[in-house]
């Protein structure tokens, strides 16, 4: 009970945080509402008048960009990946290591205290008159919404592990440039933030389904515009499980020897 | 002129020294250029999945698409060089280092420009003169003298437009101490909603990006004389202006940035 205690205390501090520093972190919606912008556009083009392609109906494709970009808002609120890795450049990590706390916990327990600033004062708001205002599709049932939540939650643990498991790397590289680019962008083509997977090419497409990165956003999105309905969402949610599980033993295995190495470096 | 020529040979001179230091770090180097590649890379990758199925995106084909993005590209890489520096001026400002930028007998603009040369621009170079060269032999661009021209002009537009906003960026600092975060806030955005055809946004936003903050010029307009495309609710001559808007643009944001210098007081001790 109280190691439950002491991670939530570390929630409520990054809830605090955010709200003292409520300038920087509302800043964050006029990017996001640039990038909403800018692929409802894209998608409104693409589709180029018709009511539908390969089955999927216009506003079932600008409500799959809009969710996703909520997701993506509520995916970067918490600790960026440079602040950890700075911290093992400059071996203040070692300080964090020496407390009676585990270092992967605590950092996603404080993002829930980010996320839930940002998701209250900013997101929420802003995507409920979005809803009211533009013509989107909403779940014709309050099991979709359930789901979509229980599916975005396990989504957002996934992206936490692969990208913290990724961001421990720096622990061996000191120069991770290059291979850090090429990880965003295979995540954000992956998962399916801006393209679903259904208008992939087939090779492409079989290739995302077997890749963790698609629990990130193309689950939950599709499960909230209903394509992904009955039977297999449980299926996918399952899936979404699995990877949590898989990333998360990753991650503690890493996380072990990149621990090892900062005893091994000393000083 | 003659104080030209001696600036210009000073810009070398000062930067040079930059580069000789970043030279050493060569892995380093070349990490951050294929880091550069593989990023826009990506976008372009992404664009080809985007119309695998589609075909057209606003009556751009892929490769229209691709030319319309290596544009922006290229005359980002410049900017890069010259003035991507400018947007951490606030930095500079809160730890009282841009002192050191007003004790020289040079002009302060201009120190601060040369302070930094990025060589990782390269991979912008890169990326863009192979998509260049892809895209004129997948569509038969003709690259006869005048479009060379246009296309020069084109390069210098879009750099003074970008790099304008990065001054303007850069001379909020003086009154807010604050620039960094507008840029990751809004031209990072910004720019990335410019790697597409301006034609497929709101009518309110192609206004924006011709007439307030004019992005339009650094690669959309001048691609759609290039490529003989449409431009909804502009007029096709749009794009020869590009060279023009920016040296206005450019020349606005300087006198800004001088303003804000003569009202700045140092945070130093």
């Amino acid at each position: 009970m109280d190691t439950v205690k002491m991670y939530t205390a570390f929630t409520k501090k990054a809830f605090m945080r955010s709200a003292a520093y409520r300038f920087d972190v509302w800043t964050r919606l006029v990017s996001n509402i640039i990038f909403l912008l800018m692929w409802m556009s894209i998608w409104f083009a693409l589709y180029a008048g018709k009511e539908e392609a390969s089955g999927i109906s216009l506003t079932a494709m600008l409500t799959y960009v809009v969710v996703s970009q909520f997701l993506t808002a509520v995916n970067g609120a918490g600790t960026p990946l440079w602040e950890l890795q700075e911290k093992v450049r400059t071996g203040d990590i070692a300080l964090e290591l020496m407390r009676p706390f585990d270092v992967p916990l605590r950092y996603l327990f404080a993002d829930f205290g980010s996320v839930a600033f940002y998701m209250l004062t900013a997101l929420v708001p802003l995507y409920v008159l979005l809803f009211f205002f533009v013509d989107l599709s909403l779940p014709t049932s309050w099991m979709t919404w359930i789901l979509f939540i229980i599916s975005g939650f396990l989504g957002f643990l996934i992206r936490y592990c692969i990208e913290l498991t990724f961001g421990l790397f720096t622990f061996w590289l000191i120069e991770t440039g290059g291979i850090e680019d090429i990880f965003y962008f295979s995540v954000s083509l992956l998962s399916g933030s801006v393209i679903p997977l259904w208008f992939f090419p087939g090779w492409l497409q079989t290739f995302a389904t077997y890749l963790p990165f698609q629990g990130i956003y193309f689950i939950p999105n599709a499960i909230f515009i209903e394509e992904i309905s009955g039977k297999d969402v449980f299926i996918s949610i399952g899936i979404q499980f699995f990877w949590v599980a898989v990333s998360y033993t990753i991650l503690r295995f890493v996380w072990r020897k990149a621990s090892n190495k900062v005893i091994v470096q000393g000083g | 002129m003659t104080k030209i020529i001696e600036y210009v040979r000073l810009y070398f001179r000062l930067v040079g020294a930059g580069v000789r230091a970043q030279m050493q770090y060569r892995f380093a180097f070349i990490m951050r250029i294929v880091g550069m590649v593989a990023a826009y890379t990506g976008t372009a990758v992404t664009m080809w999945i985007m119309l695998y199925q589609f075909k057209e995106l606003g009556k751009w084909n892929f490769y229209e698409l691709l030319f319309l993005f290596a544009l922006a590209v290229l005359s980002w890489g410049f900017c890069i060089i010259l003035f991507f520096h400018f947007r951490s001026l606030d930095t500079y400002i809160v730890n009282g280092t841009f002192d050191r930028f007003l004790v020289r007998p040079i002009n302060p603009f201009f120190h601060f420009m040369a302070m930094k040369f990025d060589i990782g621009a390269a991979g912008q170079f890169i990326f863009s003169i192979l998509v260049f060269i892809w895209v004129s032999n997948a569509i038969d661009i003709h690259w006869q003298f005048g479009k060379i021209l246009f296309l020069l002009g084109a390069i210098i537009g879009g750099i003074l437009v970008q790099g304008g906003l990065l001054v303007f960026i850069s001379a909020i600092a003086f009154w807010t101490t604050k620039s960094e975060r507008f840029y990751w806030v809004v031209m990072y955005p910004a720019r990335n909603l410019t790697n597409y055809p301006l034609a497929i946004y709101p009518k309110f936003v192609q206004w924006v990006t011709a007439f307030v903050v004019p992005f339009g010029f650094v690669n959309y307009f001048p691609a759609a004389v290039i490529l003989d495309k449409d431009t909804p609710y502009f007029s096709s001559y749009i794009g020869y202006f590009t060279p023009l808007v920016g040296i206005v643009f450019f020349v606005i944001a300087y006198y800004v940035w001088m303003l804000g210098l003569s009202r700045y007081k140092s945070a130093g001790s």
